[in-house]
């Protein structure tokens, strides 16, 4: 009867840690993959792919030709169609006659569905993986509510401040030396001198712009206080929030002025192009930057969001954890299990990995030594918080985050001067939520 | 009084055989069937639901909320008003622009002015496109990197204007957008009707010595009655049932609020209430009471 999300509590995210930094070295024991266990396990599957970009979807027809090849079992990708709309309307999907598998997120957006039976439990898969699946990624992927795991986590990916090397180099700015919210400000200030966009901004989408209010939020009160603040406990109107979205507005002068009119794909597009300096991003897109050459994804780089508030530090990151669900409802549960264990397995990550993706695995059999440099800072970025979040939209109810959420900070980007009469707003429609069970 | 009656009774008798009695119950009953089931059904369990507490997916988690979804929409809801005031727009913007504008256009080319098929071909084209065509289309077009943005000198991402987020502008936009295709929807409605005036009439007026305007207000717009009832429902029910367009090009995140978008983001699975289902009776009794409250004055006229 609680309208909160409920949180799995520290073990997550000390562990998560544990595992990004040194865990990945338990890998060389050399235990035998346990082979899925489930020989009931034939027929063909249906998997959709939650992107549409290009390159997600090689990466995905990429898994099911492997599959393929492996255990002879055909496999039909298809993309998503539009990856918003497949999100929030994932529960019609999973009611309809949803494919086996699909790429899906961990957190309230697995949990809620798995909680109205939508999901199929995969904990026996996970117990498969056995060691391969990291302690951390196990926890964060496990339902609160029934302690079972729906979902097996993949890749993983650090929200931060990416920048081109060349770009700053250029402009003769070190991204890496920024320490406080004044270096940060001459840091954007010095870009827009330039003639760049100091902080590339695209919130079409309504979600974009979270990532930087989270991050603001955690720097300046805190990992509790934001959390408490997605969950009810906390309010919108607390001077401290307020405070939150006045440091924000600090950074729209630095913005490109249609922040509103592109997307996440424009601001990737913005950094492709050397067109701006940061971008407040998860760091998901870089597959589209070594699709576009290596060169250009040897370019990227990532470093934490400034600090702010000395007590809190750097203490806080949006980590994210991606992974495959399957639909209770699908045509091929048995089959949908097996297929989505093997994607989290070993072999499934290196056929993800020989496709182009770039991302972090939570296979801990891909150890880090194998990871380039981009993806070690990742994990150094990751590494240096005390806290892993799973980003707004994944830690907050679904029918708070996109609909009140989403276009508040939209209408607060455009009026920062209306803040108060927004968080007046978005609190009353908090209060007016019903209970989630 | 008897005789009357009989033969009232064998004309009715007679009227249906047992052959008429089976298509009239097919020709009647089959529609009203699926009438009932595909649309009179849903639209009692909206209006029901909007009653109640539910998250879309088993039937055993449904709750009663009394008026709490109303009294959230009405008091806690940041968008409601914005919609409403939206959908306001588009329906002032569609009654004395866009249909005045459609109406015009086919008089003219009625007239049989030079060139007219072409303009007729013209103004028709972008009805044969659904309003999300139409809304990708502009999209491309106006946005970052767009057609328009380069020809106005802003070909870069970066540069480019706001359009469909500046709030001065995006609201005539979206409008103009959506009268491109409206006025030739109209143009072409009216023209039907228009062809169907006999034309003596007008030449009655012209020799009495009428003005254009005077032919067209006292005789010809009279003699269109149906045809300009059907206009004034059209104009109402495409102002506020207006989604389409919206959806393709705020996606969810409703950067321009109006009601048929409220109504799909709050109900599209991600909610434990159903506002969508009070939105959408909201909008529901929003189009039925100017439709009825029209369709009543016009049939009693007919009566008369």
């Amino acid at each position: 009867m609680s309208n909160e999300v409920t949180e799995n509590g520290v073990s997550r995210r000390t562990v998560l840690k544990g595992a990004a930094l040194g865990g990945l070295g338990l890998v060389g024991g050399g235990t035998l993959l346990s082979s899925c266990g489930s020989d009931e396990a034939t027929g063909p599957v249906t998997f959709t792919a939650r992107t549409n970009d290009e390159t997600g979807l090689k990466i995905a027809q990429a898994l099911a030709d492997a599959y393929k090849a492996e255990t002879g079992i055909d496999v039909t990708m298809q993309g998503s169609g539009d990856t918003n709309a497949f999100q929030d309307g994932i529960s019609q999907y999973l009611q309809g006659t949803p494919d086996d598998v699909f790429q899906w997120m961990a957190g309230f957006r697995t949990n809620f569905r798995a909680d109205q039976g939508l999901l199929a439990d995969l904990s026996d898969n996970i117990s498969n993986l056995g060691d391969q699946m990291p302690e951390g990624f196990v926890s964060g992927a496990t339902n609160p509510s029934d302690g079972k795991q729906y979902i097996i986590p993949t890749t993983w990916y650090p929200w931060g401040l990416h920048y081109r090397k060349s770009t700053m180099i250029e402009l003769g700015l070190d991204p890496e030396n920024i320490q406080t919210w004044d270096d940060f400000m001459k840091l954007l200030e010095g870009t827009q001198k330039k003639g760049l966009i100091g902080y590339a901004m695209g919130d079409k989408g309504g979600w974009e712009a979270m990532g930087t209010f989270s991050i603001i939020n955690t720097r300046m009160n805190g990992y509790d206080y934001h959390i408490d603040l997605l969950n009810g406990r906390a309010k919108w109107t607390d001077q401290a929030t307020i405070d939150v979205f006045n440091q924000f507005a600090m950074l729209i002068p630095y913005m490109n002025k249609n922040f509103l009119d592109i997307s996440w794909d424009g601001m990737r597009d913005l950094l492709l192009q050397k067109k701006c300096g940061a971008m407040m991003m998860g760091s998901w897109w870089a597959n589209d930057f070594l699709a576009k050459s290596q060169e250009d994804y040897d370019d990227l780089w990532i470093v934490p969001f400034p600090e702010i508030n000395p007590e809190f530090g750097r203490d806080s990151i949006d980590a994210p954890v991606d992974g495959v669900s399957v639909a209770s409802n699908g045509s091929n549960v048995e089959g949908g299990k097996a297929f989505a264990e093997w994607i989290g397995s070993e072999a499934g990550m290196l056929a993800a990995q020989a496709a182009g993706d770039t991302s972090l695995y939570a296979n801990s059999r891909l150890d880090t030594s194998g990871y380039d440099a981009f993806n070690k800072q990742k994990l150094a970025v990751i590494g240096e918080a005390k806290n892993v979040m799973n980003f707004l939209d994944r830690d907050c109810r679904n029918d708070f985050a996109g609909t009140i959420v989403g276009p508040a900070i939209q209408n607060f980007l455009k009026a920062p001067k209306d803040v108060n009469k927004i968080v007046d707003g978005m609190q009353e429609a908090w209060d007016a939520l019903p209970p989630l069970e | 009084m008897t005789t009357t009656a009989a033969s009232t009774k064998t004309r009715r008798r007679r009227a249906f055989t047992r052959g008429d009695k089976f298509t009239l119950s097919m020709f009647l009953g089959v529609p009203t069937f699926l009438h009932v089931v595909w649309v009179w059904i849903p639209a009692i369990a909206t209006i029901g639901l909007s009653f109640t507490y539910w998250n879309g997916v088993s039937l055993s988690n449904i709750r009663w909320a009394g008026l709490a979804n109303y009294d959230t929409i009405f008091t806690a809801a940041p968008q409601f008003y914005d919609a409403l005031r939206n959908n306001t727009y588009w329906l002032l913007w569609f009654t004395f622009i866009a249909t005045p504008l459609g109406v015009l256009l086919a008089y003219q080319i009625d007239r049989k002015i030079r060139g007219s098929k072409i303009y007729e071909s013209v103004y028709y084209i972008p009805v044969v496109l659904s309003l999300a065509v139409i809304g990708i289309i502009w999209k491309f077009m106006l946005g970052p990197g767009g057609l328009v943005q380069a020809l106005l000198g802003y070909p870069e991402i970066e540069r480019a204007i706001p359009i469909f987020s500046n709030y001065d502008i995006n609201t005539y936009v979206i409008l103009g957008i959506a009268s491109w295709r409206h006025i030739g929807y109209i143009m072409l409605l009216y023209l039907a009707g228009l062809k169907s005036v006999d034309p003596s009439l007008r030449e009655a007026a012209a020799i009495d010595g009428a003005t254009e305007w005077q032919t067209f207000r006292k005789v010809v717009f009279p003699a269109m009655k149906p045809v300009n009832t059907i206009i004034i429902v059209i104009t109402v029910i495409e102002s506020l049932r207006a989604f389409d367009l919206i959806y393709i090009i705020y996606g969810t995140s409703t950067g321009w609020p109006i009601l048929g978008m409220l109504v799909f983001v709050n109900i599209y699975g991600q909610a434990a209430s159903m506002l969508g289902a009070a939105y959408a009776v909201i909008l529901f009794l929003l189009s039925i009471i100017p439709i009825v409250f029209y369709l009543r004055t016009v049939f009693k006229d007919d009566v008369a």
